[in-house]
This record gives structure tokens, sequence and C-alpha cells, in this order.
């Protein structure tokens, strides 16, 4: 016996086949299933079939106090783990009419974008593997290390950050900080050159990518496409602009846009927008330093903390989308209900069903990554 | 005794003496040779098949690309399981992926290792009380190391990976083995998760008497109800929809 | 034209009978409206107020009051406001309309709030399971389902006896409560 959901969909025509590229595939962005039905080399349907990361998030999280749930909060995306914790912190605060203090908040800004960085070059890296040129892949983790070493300086940890708290960060910057970000921060800016010698201006990646799963503004307010997939359509919409939370209010960026709406379109947001969180660290090392106080609010005993029944939505903008969460409480210590509602739930989803739909089966893979579709937050 | 006496140290490996002949081998003092050899040869080449299974993936690029490099220990990313010799499970396994685990163990040929990165194989780590993941990885496969961490450093994880080649050296690594000699435990902790009628392509019982590993517990219980609930892999039934055929088709 | 268009939404919303509605802030907007009104409601906000993205369709399972919350989150890009609709139905045959012809990205969410809850949306593209395909247990968000109770019924822990810990056995002390007794996040969930 197979496991269940390896039964073919139906009996196909001849002419057809099925094929499922399943969880263990370099053509998959971490552990996700898509089953395809093929005729020669062009797709016909595609099914996506998640839940091989599912862990019941929401179910632990009512288990736990909600100082506890910061531990598995930033587990939910794993490549870019900052704004889960940012958006949960926030809701949190919201319920309880925290105040969080200015000094606190800038440093939020500054780590939201940093890891936006770390996670765009690994999407670099990621989408252009899927075209073959592994190149990419090495030099983006590698640059992406760089970003990961900050946040091991500034909160212990490589990967899982855990630096939020309700009420403000953890601790504050060790001294010297400032001068190690900005020379990372000099560093990968002057690597966007190469980037853009070796990939976005590559005669190859571009031939590929190129048309591959085009999406117009139409379809892309229909289906809920949100983030970077957004702008490549043509639409200016930014969760940090449209919605501002934390200091982004007073940041000056732009929004890049591109108008193709295509995997090409897609890497090139990402790429202006990697340029565009530089530009965000860079002011924010500026203004800090002239913003002294403390780096939390009080709140009150972690351990025995009721907080005050309501609900509260927050939204937040990761490297993928609009992050938006969902929290309930009913006035005891652990959270009610909280529910996440990930980017990648839309993108991975109905949106990587319908546009694999008519393209060649070496492009499967591409539009996959070209979209960001991060299944850790489609399962929770 | 104060604290620092109790903290037990560790003892340096010593390989095993070169004139022991190993059980079964017969008296050529030759033989031993070879297989030093071969197991020198087998733990310094060695293809890791990179099943990302949680979120400990995360760290395994850094640890495969140039700045942790481990392909100059020999380690290289493998993606096909048949030529693979290492199932790396980097972090928690949900219940859906674990059955994809174990079919893809069974189509790894031996000798085969396994490596448990992330507390979440060890003991269920940060979601032991979810509903959705496996706890204990060595109940449902035969781990060689665990790799403890959430998630371990990409100099963590060449550390195991070292562990391993010693292992591998000095003939230690052979967990592959036990899971012929006591496929019924295994396989009755996969069907207590899986319902009883779990079953994969592979037949483990076959393979265990071609590596000559049929031992007392390969069979019991557990292995019983997988003939109970057989069925054939055959082929899908194909059905042509064209009316004109119809009249040819297999009633 | 933004601002007209936000008043003239307070005001409709003030003047339709059975919804009641509060702002909680100047980008969030709560509105309770029966359940057999919510898809009109949604349809108004869509077409007439620029509301086209369904940001999120979230269940909260009261088990108290044996009902089902479904909140629907709408985000209009023009006003830059979001609305939150919430609705109640009854736990038992936890039955409801789908929103997916207004929509389409309702699809996941009704899909997954099926699968985690066993509400049952009527007219939706597919209710096939999709992230617990290989569970056959009761729907896992629903507040009576224990999961510790699930793991320890289900799994088994890693066997952990080391040197330092049969030391103190054999002094005389050791693990007072066993992992199986020991139920960390239910033990005072109903003293507090």
């Amino acid at each position: 016996m197979r496991p269940e959901n390896y039964e073919a969909q139906r009996h196909p025509p001849s002419h057809e086949y099925e094929l499922f590229i399943g969880p263990n595939h370099p053509g998959i962005e971490g552990n996700y299933a898509f089953k395809l039905r093929l005729h020669g080399d062009r797709v016909i349907e595609g099914k996506a079939d998640a839940g091989y990361l599912h862990r019941g998030f929401e179910k632990l999280m009512e288990g736990r106090l909600w100082i506890q749930n910061l531990a598995i909060t930033p587990r939910i995306c794993v490549p870019d783990p900052v704004p889960m914790e940012v958006s949960y912190v926030l809701a949190v605060e919201d319920l309880c009419g925290l105040e969080v203090p200015l000094r606190a908040q800038w440093l939020r800004v500054m780590q939201l974008e940093l890891s936006r960085i770390a996670a765009h070059l690994f999407t670099f890296g990621g989408h252009a593997a899927t075209t073959g040129m592994y190149s990419t892949m090495y030099w983006g983790v590698a640059d992406r290390d760089l970003v990961l070493d900050l946040f091991e300086e500034l909160c212990g940890g490589r990967v899982y950050h855990i630096y939020n708290i309700p009420g403000g960060v953890r601790r504050d910057m060790p001294p010297g900080f400032t001068e190690r970000v900005a020379n990372t921060l000099d560093y990968l800016e002057s690597r966007l050159p190469d980037y853009d010698n070796l990939l976005f201006t590559n005669q190859v990646f571009v031939q590929r990518a190129r048309g591959i799963g085009p999406i117009s503004r139409q379809q892309a307010l229909e289906w809920g496409v949100t983030g970077p997939n957004l702008r490549a359509t043509g639409l200016k919409f930014d969760v940090r602009r449209d919605d501002p939370y934390l200091v982004y209010d007073q940041i000056d960026f732009e929004i890049p846009t591109e108008e193709a709406g295509d995997a090409l379109a897609r890497a090139l947001v990402r790429r202006s927008e990697l340029k565009e969180s530089i530009k965000i660290v860079r002011q924010v090392l500026e203004r800090l330093p002239s913003i002294p106080g403390p780096i939390r609010c009080p709140i009150p005993n972690p351990l025995a903390w009721n907080v005050p029944a309501g609900s509260t939505y927050t939204r937040v903008e990761s490297s993928k989308g609009e992050l938006s969460w969902y929290v309930v409480s009913n006035g005891k210590e652990r959270p009610y209900r909280t529910h996440v509602r990930g980017p990648s739930q839309m993108h991975a989803v109905q949106v990587l069903e319908r546009l694999s739909v008519g393209c060649r089966i070496e492009d499967v893979a591409q539009i996959m990554f070209s979209l960001d579709a991060c299944p850790p937050e489609v399962d929770r | 005794m104060s604290a620092l006496d109790k903290i037990q140290v560790r003892e340096e490996r010593l390989p095993p003496s070169k004139g022991q002949a190993q059980a079964g081998k017969g008296t050529n003092p030759l033989a031993n040779v070879f297989d030093e050899l071969i197991n020198f040869a087998r733990s310094r080449s060695l293809f890791m098949l990179h099943y990302c299974t949680g979120c400990g993936a995360i760290e395994l690029p850094p640890a495969m690309t140039s700045r942790f490099d481990m392909e100059r220990l020999g380690v290289q990313p493998m993606v096909s399981p048949r030529q693979a010799d290492i199932l790396l499970v980097t972090g928690y396994v949900s219940v859906k992926t674990l059955k994809r685990v174990i079919l893809t163990y069974e189509q790894m040929s031996a000798p085969k290792y396994v490596i448990g990165i992330c507390s979440c194989t060890v003991n269920g780590g940060m979601y032991w009380q979810s509903y959705a993941t496996a706890k204990k990885l060595n109940d449902y496969l035969p781990v060689d190391i665990y790799i403890a961490g959430c998630m371990p450093r990409p100099e963590a994880v060449i550390a195991g990976l070292r562990d391993l080649i010693e292992n591998i050296k000095h003939g230690e690594a052979n967990s592959w083995k036990d899971y012929y000699q006591r496929y019924d435990h295994y396989l009755g902790n996969q069907q207590r998760l899986f319902g009883e009628d779990w079953q994969t392509p592979t037949n483990v019982i076959g393979e265990a008497r071609h590596y000559g590993l049929f031992g007392p517990e390969t069979l019991g219980a557990h292995t019983a109800l997988l003939e109970q609930y057989q069925r054939p892999l055959d082929a899908l039934d194909m059905k042509i929809e064209i009316p004109e055929l119809q009249r040819f088709q297999r009633p | 034209m933004s601002k007209e268009l936000s008043t003239w939404l307070d005001k409709l919303l003030q003047e339709l009978e059975g919804i009641e509605f509060r702002r909680k802030s100047a980008r969030r907007l709560r509105v309770d409206v029966a359940p057999d009104a919510l898809p009109a409601l949604l349809e108004l906000l869509r077409g007439r107020a620029s509301y086209v993205h369904l940001s999120a369709i979230s269940c909260v399972d009261w088990i108290e009051e044996g009902e089902f919350e479904l909140v629907y989150h709408v985000w209009s890009y023009e006003l830059q406001s979001l609305v939150s609709a919430h609705t109640r139905i009854p736990r038992e045959p936890g039955r409801y309309i789908s929103v997916y012809d207004i929509y389409p990205a309702a699809g996941f969410f009704e899909r997954d709030i099926h699968e985690m809850f066993g509400v049952w949306f009527e007219g939706a593209p597919d209710m096939s399971k999709f992230i617990l395909t290989e569970w056959d247990g009761p729907p896992p968000m629903r507040k009576e389902f224990d999961s510790e109770a699930w793991v320890n019924a289900h799994f088994d822990w890693q066997d952990y006896n080391p040197e330092w810990l049969q030391d103190l056995v054999a002094q005389g002390g050791g693990i007072a409560i066993p992992p199986d007794e020991q139920r960390f996040s239910r033990r005072n969930v109903d003293e507090t």
C-alpha cells in the first residue's frame, strides 16, 4: 500500500500521464509536493499537495503561555522568521495596550529589514538554481551568511532569533555593532553589480525567466496575491506604506514595481527591494544614536500574565507578502486562538496551480521559486 | 566530591587491532585489509540524500556551500535515494512525511546511514505536544547519529558528519543491519502510527534473507499482518474512453 | 475621494439593520453580522466599497457557547482600511455558505477550516483533505481535542537513562513525576 494520496486522480486518456513531483525533489522549495498531469511536455493540470510540514501550530500555541509562544513563532516561516515574531508581538501589544519605546521600534525595523535582505538573497539563489545556474545559489547563501553573522551577534541565534518580546526587544546592540552592519551593507551593495552580471542581466537567465508564469493585475487582485509578486504586476501596494506599523511612516523608501508580472519581473522586484532594504537599514543606523532610552517597556510577570480579552488583526510585510495574525484572547494566560495567514497560503496553492497550467515541465520549478512559495507557512 | 570530579571525560576511541578476525570471516588475515580499505573509502565518499523534512533544512545550504564546505569531507548532495548513502532527516518529521521518509529509506541500498538532525528527531523537540509530528525517530528507522540543536549550526552538522565518518571507518555504523534483524519491531511501530494495513513496496524480508541478516526477530506478529493485508501492486487500470473502441473493451 | 467613501461606509453600516459595528482604529473596523447577511455584506463591500482583497478567514471555536465564530478580514487598497466581519454559526451542524464566488482566495481558507474544524462550506469548489490527508482523528483544532493526550497515547518518548541519572537513582533520588504523567500545558488551566 502506498500512502493514501498516492492514488491517481483519475484515469487519464492515453496521451496524458501523471507525474508526482514529490516531497523529495530539488525543484521544490522545502517539503511540498505537486501532482502534474502532462501532455508530452506541457502541463495540463497541477494539484498542490501540502501537509508535509504540518505541526499543528495553532493548537500548540493555545497550550502555551503568551511568552512561551515566542519560542515557536519564528519557526512558522523558516527562511524569514523575523516578521512572524514581530507580528505576533505587535498583536500581543495591541491587546494589552503596551507602548513600545521608540528605540525598540527602530531596532525592530532594522531586524525586519536585515531579515528581508537575507531572505531575498536566499531566493535569488533558489530561483537561479531552477534555471540551472547554481553559482548564484552559492553566492546567495554565502552572502546571506554574513547577515546571519550579524544576527548571531545581536540575538545569539543565526536563524531563529527570539529577539522580540511583548513590550520591546530583548537586548540592545552590542558596541561596535553599527560599524559591522554598515560594513556588511557596503559589501552587499558592492556585490549587486556582480549579481547583475551573473543573473539579472545575464541573457541565459533572462530568456529562461521572461514570460514564465505571467500574472495580470486583475488576476493578482482576484487571487489574493501580495508582496513582491503583486508589485511585479505594476501595483504599488506594500503593507509598510498602506498600513504602517512600527516607524515605517518616518522612513523614506521607494516601492519598486515592474510591469510584466512574469518570473523575470518578480526577480527584478526582489533585487530592487534588496537595495531599498539596504537604504532603510542605513537610515535606521543613522537615527539610532540619537534615540536613547529603554528598549522595553515594563510588562507584568510573563509567567502569570492575563492578557485582556479581545481580538486583533496585525499585518506585516514579510519578504514573501502580507503576513497577518488574528489573535483572540479571553483574558487568560494562554491565547484562545491564534490564526496565522502566511502569504504562501495563496501563492503556493491556488496561484501555483493556476500558473502551471500551460507551461512546460521544466518551468514548473521556476514558477514555484519565483513566487517564493514557502511551504511551512502553508502547513503551519 | 566536587562537581568537577563527576564530569565524564570522553575517552579517545581506540581503533580495533588489525590482527582480530571478524566473526564469520574465516582466518584469512588479508580479508581484513580489504574490509578496512573499503570502510575507509566508503567513509570518505558519502552521498547525502538531502530530504529537507523540516526546519533544519535551512542550515544545510550553508553547510554544503563554500563557507562551511561539507564537500571537503567527501559528503556530496545527491538527488536520488537509490544512489545515496546517508539519509539526512533534517528537522521534525510530520506523520505524512514520515511515511515518505520510510519509503525513501527502504529504497536506499545497503549500507545506508541515517542522521537525525535537530532535537525534534530525538525526543519531539519543540513540537512535543503536536499531534502531527513523530517524536522518536529511531522507533521507525534505525538512526546512526543524532545531532541535537534547534537548529544545529553548520559546524555542528559537520562535526556530526565527522563522527559518522569515524564510525564508518571503524565498522561501527551498522544500524542498517538492525532494520533487517529487527524488522518486526520497526514495522510494529510503523503500524501503530499508520494503521494496520501499512505496507511499503519494498520486500524487506526478502532483502534480509539476501543480505544474510534474517534473524529470529525479523518476523513476528506485525509482519504477519503484512501478509493479511497484502495487495498486489499492479499497474493502474487504463480505460480508453473512445466510443468507437468501446466494443473492444474488456467487460 | 477616499475619505468620502469611508464616511459613506460608516453611515451605511450604521443604517443597515442587524449589523453592529465598531471602529477600533483608523484602519480597523469590526462588524458583527447575522450569518445570513454576511455574504451580502461581503458582496457590497467588494463591489461598491473597493474591499477587493480577502486577507483571511479565521474560525474561532467558542465551545462553551456552542458556536463557531467565522471572521472574514477584507482589506481595501484604496481606502487603506480593514473590515473584519464576524459572524457566529451554531457548532452542531457546522455548515455555512462559501464565498468563493465573491473572493476566489477564500478557497484555501474554507478548505483549511473544513479540515481543522469540521465546518462544511456549501458551494466551495474543493473540500477534499489537503493538509491532514493522513489523519484519521477528529478535526484537531476543535477545543475538545486534546493534543497532548493524543500524543501520549500514540507516541513513545526517547529512553534517556544516562549515568548521572542512574547515580542519582542509586543514591535514592530520581524523577519525581514520570514523563507520562507530566502534563505541562494543562496542569493549571482550570485553576487560574
